[in-house]
């Protein structure tokens, strides 16, 4: 059993970003689920980076490309050498979305702020209601975006078809299938209710504590080695619905329990749930049969 | 109230979408911190999980009457969703004391005229417009009641 995390310096307490908001080699980034609530209130000095807004493409169904991430992160004041500190609302879900796109784009000192905005404001520290700040501009250089931290659909097929691990982040009721969305409410929408056939359940919220930190690496290790059966060495793939909250658990799974290779499906359900043919499995059963497996065969042969 | 609520919608929608960007972010969570508490009287409904619109990720809870013939639209948002909260005061504002057919009659997709959508993302827009929905719905059901 893991005394420590892997990587406790991924994690910076509120502490030391309070006496760091002023250090020119830090860069404090709040990324939340609500976008107003930079705006009713934010850590001196901390810029904004959008989810919606600022990381994803607003057409294509993606991310920013390297070259618009470059651009944002000089906007933002943000250097290569910048050690980037993200916190935000809902356990700091959004925050970890926001360093998986660092990440994604090679970025090196990336930081999670432990606690995120619950913490910070348990911990009766000073909210700011100023405009963002602007910093001087940089010459950012993004790299490549890294394949080893994301995952593709016709890469999770191949993935399932071997048998191999699957974390399953969403709720209870969505990864049953027994959870139907309404049809008021769109975004939320797969035309099928279910899991990947094989993966296993642990909704993402159970990695942190009620102060939204996240919880010890002895609580961890016995959720996701013990409870779910994961295994270190093995390649993991998480997916929730867009690949927001699995960004969350792929941080524990990368940083806190130092798994070596654990990628996020961000195509996650809304690709899964509406691609043709791929094999679904509802409740705790088996892979449902169907002409399904037969088109999933294709689909992995024509890629 | 002189305007008809046709007049009055195209009033706050024009005073969005006239604003930059950033302003109408500011004027959206103004919007947020001047929505009435929840009467007494609901609030034990509402701790009971009753009224909650099911669409939305986020806990809202609505309540419409129409005594008189008159809309009135009692709702608690959750602080920690501003967002979310500043569009429904919105609504409650906007909606307040018309008649519930001129609230049919409006345009259902009317949250595309804030000019919104640039600031909050595809997501979040579609989000706003299921309240927008819901809250129809709720008032056609008490006009039927």
């Amino acid at each position: 059993m893991a005394k420590e995390y892997a990587h406790p310096e991924m994690l910076v307490d509120t502490a030391w970003v309070e006496q760091h908001q002023n250090d020119p080699a830090v860069r404090i980034v709040e990324s939340d689920e609500d976008v107003l609530l930079y705006q009713q209130g934010h850590i001196p000095g901390a810029v904004k980076i959008d989810w919606h807004v600022d990381l994803q493409d607003q057409i294509v169904r993606d991310y920013i490309d390297k070259d618009r991430f470059a651009e944002l992160c000089s906007s933002k004041g943000i250097g290569n050498d910048t050690t980037v500190v993200f916190y935000g609302d809902k356990n700091n879900w959004w925050a970890c979305y926001a360093f998986w796109v660092f990440k994604l784009y090679g970025h090196a000192n990336c930081r999670i702020m432990n606690g995120g905005r619950k913490r910070w404001e348990l911990d009766n520290r000073p909210w700011s209601r100023d405009p963002e700040p602007q910093y001087p501009r940089t010459q950012y250089i993004a790299k490549d975006p890294d394949p080893s931290i994301r995952a593709f659909r016709d890469e999770v097929i191949k993935h399932q078809r071997a048998g191999k691990p699957l974390v399953d982040v969403r709720s209870t009721g969505e990864f049953t299938g027994e959870m139907l969305h309404m049809p008021d409410y769109p975004q939320e929408g797969a035309l099928r209710g279910g899991h990947i056939p094989g993966a296993c359940s642990v909704p993402w919220s159970r990695a942190a504590n009620d102060d939204g930190t996240f919880k010890s690496a002895k609580e961890l290790e016995k959720i996701y080695a013990g409870e779910a059966g994961l295994k270190r060495r093995a390649p993991v793939i998480a997916y929730c619905r867009i690949g927001e909250r699995s960004s969350h658990t792929w941080f524990v799974l990368q940083y806190l329990l130092g798994f070596p290779k654990v990628k996020n499906y961000d195509g996650s359900w809304t690709e899964w749930g509406n691609t043709v043919g791929v094999p679904i499995e509802k409740g705790a059963g088996q892979p449902v049969p169907s002409a399904a497996t037969a088109s999933a065969e294709a689909l992995r042969s024509g890629s | 109230m002189s305007d008809t609520l046709a007049q009055r919608l195209d009033s706050i929608s024009a005073e969005f979408a006239d604003l930059e960007p950033r302003e109408r972010l500011e004027l959206l969570l103004e919007f947020a911190e001047k929505l009435a508490p929840l009467p007494s009287q609901y609030q034990a409904e509402r701790d009971a999980g009753l009224n909650r619109v099911h669409e939305c990720q986020t806990p809202v809870f609505l309540w419409v009457t129409t005594d008189n013939d008159r809309v009135q639209i009692f709702a608690h948002v959750a602080p920690e969703a501003p967002t979310v909260k500043g569009f429904v005061s919105v609504l409650v504002d906007l909606l307040a004391g018309a008649k519930p057919e001129e609230v049919l009659a409006l345009d259902p997709n009317l949250v595309q005229r804030f000019g919104l959508a640039e600031s909050l993302g595809m997501v979040r827009m579609r989000g706003l417009q299921a309240i927008a929905h819901s809250i129809r719905k709720r008032v056609a059901q008490a006009a039927a009641a």
